[in-house]
């Protein structure tokens, strides 16, 4: 038998949704992070590489003089140079220059460090024009190095100045620097920081669903809980739970105990009618059986139809209250036994050997009276046929572990297979069911199907009828 | 035979009076479990109709009482409730039998005799005393197969003494098992009874054992023996 009343939809898990949203904020907040530090890092870095290229700016602007020669060209002298030694190794990496710029970026060197090693720069297209718009501001761009075969990077800095008595043409003073040990040194701090940021995250992640799952543990206990009523492994919802959810537990109990005490009050209630109608009914056709009249017959045929309609709907009654209560279990020697003990004294005239194998610990998922409906019936319709002994016995079902199987044989003369339909078919329609006839069968399927099992009818070993009736068991694991 | 009828509903416990009387018994009712378990806690009663749902105390309760204190006597519980769990709460209780409402006079004529029968040890409704037979379950009496007019006292008294023949029976035992509780007990009314009976069935086949009581005799048998 499966399990009918699992909700099958789901809107994902619990977990994966407060993970997901976790990861959601943890990976662009870090990203965001590594760009930051990346780009602090590298303003710093670039910041003190800048330094010594803007004092030998500074140097320059100091010490430069300009005189027209003798053909009208202005050149430019300097009374003293920046002092780093760098400048007067060739290509050593850091130079400074001072020319005329045109519009392609191409320097036309009036003065050069001796490392330049007599070349000049190009600087950007749009950098050279807006040096040229710009006299006296400094700016930042980047060229590459004089020595064209070793695709050296280097960072300028270039500002436009006017000296005296060259009014007309500005010049532009450079100051520049190898730059890519620098640039390697920015890209080696990024790198690292991402790799530690994602570290970061994946440890953030992983705290983030042990957290959930711990935080979550007491929601999955009561998972556990609810499914152990409703295998009849509990009564009801037990254990300690976090504020959250507790009230959430009472309300199960609750729930649990109102749906019980619904099912029993249906049940009283029914018991109760039973009682108030039958007695009348008894004292009717009684009181009509002592005289022989038209007015009595009267009273014996409608006492007979109100008697069956009683029974009728009785039935019907008890069988809606069936099988509704969560959370029971019943141990089926105890029920078996006390049958046996009852029909031993019913049939004592009969005196029938009870042959009881019962499996140790067997317990029924559902309610005492109902299972006790149903062997009673069966032991009872087995005892009003057999000719000297009844057996039953039990197993666990073959093809669903969470069945049990019970059977009822006897010795007496057994029903032929082709009214074995017949013999059921009274309960489809329950008001031909009456009490007394027929192999009290109606009422035992009733009652299996409500519990989802199932009733089949054999010939016994001994010859007699073999009752077969599964049933759903509550498992110990 | 003496029967206690337990049962709170006035009209079913009216009828099952009449039916019994009829049948040769001596039957007492209560109408709630109190007066009930008194009743039956003071008076010895041959079998006793039990109903299950009773003002005051429950059957239930009534029968588990009288089986603690020690009471034997048959008990038939006539219910409307039809449960197996009810069936097995009446006959843990101690009941020897179990009915339910509503049901067939008949039935439940055949099952109370089958209890006193039972009790008394017979096997079947009819017992033979040498040429008198006593039907239970007609409540009549024969002599050499000659049915014989008897007042429903007499044939209590006979029936009594046929269920326990050949057992002295003491006055008492007899005013006890044969009157119900509102007769007026003279005990000398029991020999009116004997002297009567002893006119119909014949003189010697109701022994007077002095001091003690009767003997429900068979006064062929008890010719050979001298």
């Amino acid at each position: 038998m499966s399990d009918p009343q699992v909700v099958t939809h789901h809107d994902g898990s619990l977990v994966r949704r407060l993970v997901r949203s976790a990861v959601m904020w943890v990976l662009p907040i870090l990203a965001l992070t590594a760009v930051a530090l990346t780009w602090f890092y590298r303003s710093s870095t670039y910041r003190i590489f800048d330094e010594p290229l803007e004092s030998a700016i500074t140097s320059l602007i100091a010490t430069s003089q300009a005189s027209p020669d003798d053909k009208g060209n202005w050149a430019v002298d300097l009374s003293s140079e920046p002092i780093d030694p760098r400048y007067q190794r060739a290509l050593s990496g850091r130079y400074w220059l001072i020319g005329n710029l045109d519009e392609t970026g191409e320097i036309k060197v009036l003065q050069a460090s001796r490392s330049m090693a007599g070349e000049t720069l190009t600087l950007p297209v749009t950098d050279a024009a807006t040096i040229l718009k710009s006299p006296g501001d400094e700016l930042r761009s980047v060229a590459n190095g004089p020595d064209r075969d070793s695709n050296e990077q280097l960072r300028v800095i270039a500002r436009s100045v006017i000296l005296p008595g060259m009014e007309n043409t500005p010049v532009v003073m450079i100051a520049a620097a190898d730059v890519s040990a620098a640039n390697q040194a920015i890209k080696r701090f990024a790198a690292l920081a991402s790799l530690l940021l994602l570290f970061l995250s994946g440890g953030l992640i992983f705290g983030v669903l042990s957290q959930v799952r711990l935080g979550l543990k007491p929601l999955f206990d009561l998972t556990n809980e609810v499914a152990n009523v409703r295998q009849g492994r509990s009564e009801r919802v037990d254990g300690q739970y976090p504020s959250e959810i507790a009230p959430l537990a009472d309300e199960l109990n609750t729930l649990i105990g109102h749906n019980s005490d619904v099912v029993e009050r249906a049940r009283t209630h029914v018991a109760n009618l039973a009682h108030a109608l039958k007695t009348p009914i008894a004292v009717l056709l009684n009181e009509a059986e002592t005289s022989k009249s038209q007015l009595s017959d009267v009273v014996t045929r409608q006492s007979e139809e109100m008697r069956r309609q009683v029974d009728h709907h009785l039935r019907r009654a008890r069988a809606a209250a069936r099988g509704q209560v969560i959370g029971v279990s019943t141990p089926v020697d105890e029920v078996v036994m006390s049958l046996v003990r009852t029909l031993e004294r019913i049939y004592r005239n009969k005196d029938i050997d009870f042959d009881v194998d019962i499996l140790d610990g067997l317990r029924f998922r559902g309610e005492k009276r109902d299972l006790e409906e149903m062997i009673g019936n069966l032991l009872d319709n087995a005892c009003k046929w057999t000719k000297s002994e009844v057996s039953i016995g039990t197993h666990i079902s073959t093809s669903d572990d969470s069945d049990f199987v019970i059977f009822v044989a006897d010795n007496g003369p057994g029903v032929d297979p082709s009214n074995y339909e017949e013999a059921l078919k009274r309960g489809a329609r329950l008001d031909e069911a009456t009490p007394g006839t027929g192999f009290g069968l109606a009422i035992v399927d009733d009652l299996a199907k409500a519990y989802k099992g199932a009733l089949q009818l054999s010939r016994a070993k001994t010859g007699g009828l073999k009752v077969t009736l599964e049933l759903p068991r509550t498992v110990n694991d | 035979m003496r029967v206690l009828i337990v049962e709170d509903d006035p009209d079913l416990s009216r009828q099952l009076g009449e039916v019994l009387k009829d049948m040769g018994y001596a039957v007492d009712v209560a109408n709630d479990g109190e007066e009930g378990h008194f009743l039956g806690d003071t008076e010895p009663y041959d079998a006793v109709v039990l109903d299950l749902g009773l003002p005051v105390i429950d059957g239930v309760s009534v029968l588990q009482k009288w089986r603690a204190d020690g009471k034997t006597f048959p008990v038939l519980i006539l219910t409307a409730r039809d449960q197996w769990s009810e069936k097995v709460a009446g006959f843990d209780a101690g009941a020897d039998d179990y009915l339910t409402k509503p049901f067939h006079t008949e039935e439940l004529l055949a099952r109370l005799r089958a209890l006193l029968r039972r009790a008394a040890g017979h096997t079947t409704d009819t017992i033979e005393v040498g040429g008198l037979m006593v039907d239970n379950r007609a409540a009549r009496a024969f002599v050499d197969g000659m049915p014989i007019k008897l007042t429903s006292h007499e044939f209590r008294l006979l029936s009594y003494l046929a269920m326990h023949r050949g057992r002295v029976i003491s006055r008492t035992e007899l005013v006890e098992h044969i009157y119900d509780q509102d007769f007026d007990r003279d005990s000398n009314t029991i020999e009116v009874f004997v002297g009567r009976l002893r006119r119909k069935i014949g003189t010697d086949r109701i022994e007077t054992v002095r001091g003690l009581g009767y003997r429900l005799l068979d006064p062929a048998a008890e010719n050979n023996k001298k």
